[in-house]
């Protein structure tokens, strides 16, 4: 009985966290819409709804009924396969992300989190590894040259910015002296590790946008050079599965921020219920990450692979000696 | 020294990412700033300028006659050929169009038929919405040529309209004079 109640409760939790990841994205191409225009000094969608909020609804429908077309010469079963690689590891990495402590229901106390794994952020950064092959397949399927160009960009921006992204959150790991996710938010309960880790949160930020390819490095779907980069020749609902994918790693990169150097869902100076401290944390990061896509130009491809390489590399490795010296 | 200073004041601003700072303000300052969006066709319309070269309209004189001669020259400077005209005479031995046809899908709206025309008897008018779904229903006659509205008297600016999805696709307007558009232009 006990097992079941526990199993039962899982997959609640489960369920509800992939109706929330899937949900997600609809507002937020609404958002990111509405906020391009307004920097702009355009409206963005007005037509479909209240100041245009059913147009992601309008757009989904769009893509469902649209055409799945598949290229002649694209190697099916890897064209099919790739948005799915693509979308299934940003929601599995969600099983280790914790969202909060505890909250009662009916006198039962339930975590926030799906599972406490001791190991979550080596997990979080391996499962997130995987989401390349999605990208990589899905150019190479295609047998078209932007497809394959954008992929290969992709393929060396992933790997080459996965390194100092992991360098970076060590620091964090060196002073909560514990992997698991919920034990480093525990420990910053006093002082948020932003005070101690700047460097740290800038590598993992810079690399956080290259890892979810936002502008400035979204060189991966360049629309000026690349068509649409790795997913020029997909359509209808597999594209949709690209933009999840998307959505939801910005979503990830926001959430692993405010997890690791921004406290989690500790607030400060007004008591709110730390739910919702989160929630706003989160909010404000993906607020940063479109305000970042509509203020900045794109990166050159050498300079991308020069800055991670001569300049984030070596600040992450320099936060961990810093931060070894500093606090042992 | 200055230029030691100046040398100095530039790296400091490269490592505190100065130049990024400026433009993220920039950008924040943009987002509430009045977006200059003209909202045609739901809430507003653009009334345009009285040099503006829309539909063709042909004039009457005072005694209501049309003005226009049906010399030809209209139709042979037109540089895309589109308009075709067949004189008669009336009674008076007046020459009048019998037929005057333009075929507004070929029209360049150069305003050319307008410059030429020795009897002051066609203009280029205020109204452009006039779409349609067959090519056809453009080749416009005399009569619907009459009626057409004629040059605008105020105009440059935006007004309220609504659109009326009722009959025709048009959009309706009560209001003579509007906004200028350009007042909501940010200009740094
Ligand atoms: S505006 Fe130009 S193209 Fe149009 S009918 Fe007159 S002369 Fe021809
Ligand atoms: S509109 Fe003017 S130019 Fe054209 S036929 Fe008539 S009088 Fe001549």
């Amino acid at each position: 009985m006990e097992l079941l109640v526990a199993l039962g409760l899982i997959a609640i939790k489960v369920a509800l966290l992939i109706a929330m990841l899937l949900l997600l994205p609809l507002p937020l191409t609404w958002l990111e819409r509405k906020i391009a225009g307004h920097m702009q000094q355009r409206m963005g969608p007005m037509r479909v709804g209240w100041h245009g909020l059913l147009q992601p609804v309008a757009d989904g429908i769009k893509l469902l009924t649209k055409e799945d077309h598949i290229p002649a010469e694209a190697d099916r079963f890897l064209f099919k396969l790739a948005p799915i690689l693509a979308l299934a590891p940003p929601f599995v990495v969600f099983v280790a992300i914790p969202f909060g402590e505890t909250v009662s229901v009916l006198n039962a106390e339930i975590t926030l989190y799906v599972s406490n794994l001791n190991v979550a952020l080596l997990f979080v950064f391996a499962v997130i590894g995987l989401e390349v092959y999605g990208v990589i397949f899905g150019g190479w399927a295609a047998n078209s040259k932007y497809a394959v160009l954008g992929s290969l960009r992709t393929c060396a921006q992933m790997i080459s910015y996965e390194i100092p992204m992991g360098f970076a959150v060590i620091g964090v790991v060196m002073l909560a002296q514990s992997m698991s996710l919920v034990d480093i938010v525990r420990a910053q309960s006093d002082l948020w590790n932003i005070v101690y880790q700047p460097i740290g949160f800038f590598v993992f930020f810079v690399a956080g946008l290259a890892e979810a390819q936002r502008i400035p490095f979204d060189l991966a779907e360049a629309e000026g050079d690349l068509g649409a980069g790795f997913h020029t020749e997909y359509s209808g609902i597999r594209f949709a599965f690209f933009m999840v994918s998307e959505y939801v790693i910005v979503l990830l990169v926001s959430v692993l921020s405010v997890i690791l150097f921004f406290g989690g869902w500790n607030g400060i100076l007004i008591p709110l219920p730390p739910l919702l401290w989160f929630a706003l944390k989160v909010a404000f990061f993906i607020y940063v990450f479109m305000w970042f896509r509509f203020t900045l130009p794109r990166y050159r491809y050498d300079q991308l692979m020069a800055i991670g390489w001569k300049v984030l590399l070596p600040l992450s490795m320099a936060n961990i000696i810093i931060t070894g010296i500093a606090f042992t | 020294m200055s230029r030691v200073v100046d040398r100095a004041g530039t790296w400091i601003g490269w490592a505190l990412f100065a130049d990024l700072a400026s433009a993220f303000t920039l950008t924040f300052g943009y987002m509430f700033s009045k977006p200059v969006t003209m909202q045609y066709p739901d809430k507003e319309k653009w009334l345009p300028y009285s040099r503006y070269r829309g539909h063709h309209f042909l004039k009457r004189d005072e005694e209501g006659e049309i003005k226009c001669v049906a010399c030809e020259l209209c139709a042979r400077i037109c540089p895309c050929d589109c308009i075709e005209v067949v004189p008669y005479e009336d009674e008076n031995g007046n020459r009048h169009p019998a037929k005057f046809e333009i075929d507004t899908a070929r029209c360049l709206f150069c305003g050319l038929c307008e410059d030429a025309c020795p009897a002051d008897a066609i203009a280029l008018g205020q109204q452009y919405e006039f779409s349609s779904f067959s090519s056809r229903d453009l080749v416009i006659g005399r009569d619907d040529l009459l009626d057409k509205p004629g040059k605008a008297m105020t105009g440059g600016g935006v007004v309220a309209a609504r659109l009326n999805t009722d009959e025709d696709v048009l959009v309706e307007t009560s209001e003579p004079h509007g906004y200028n558009w350009w007042r909501n232009i940010r200009r740094t």
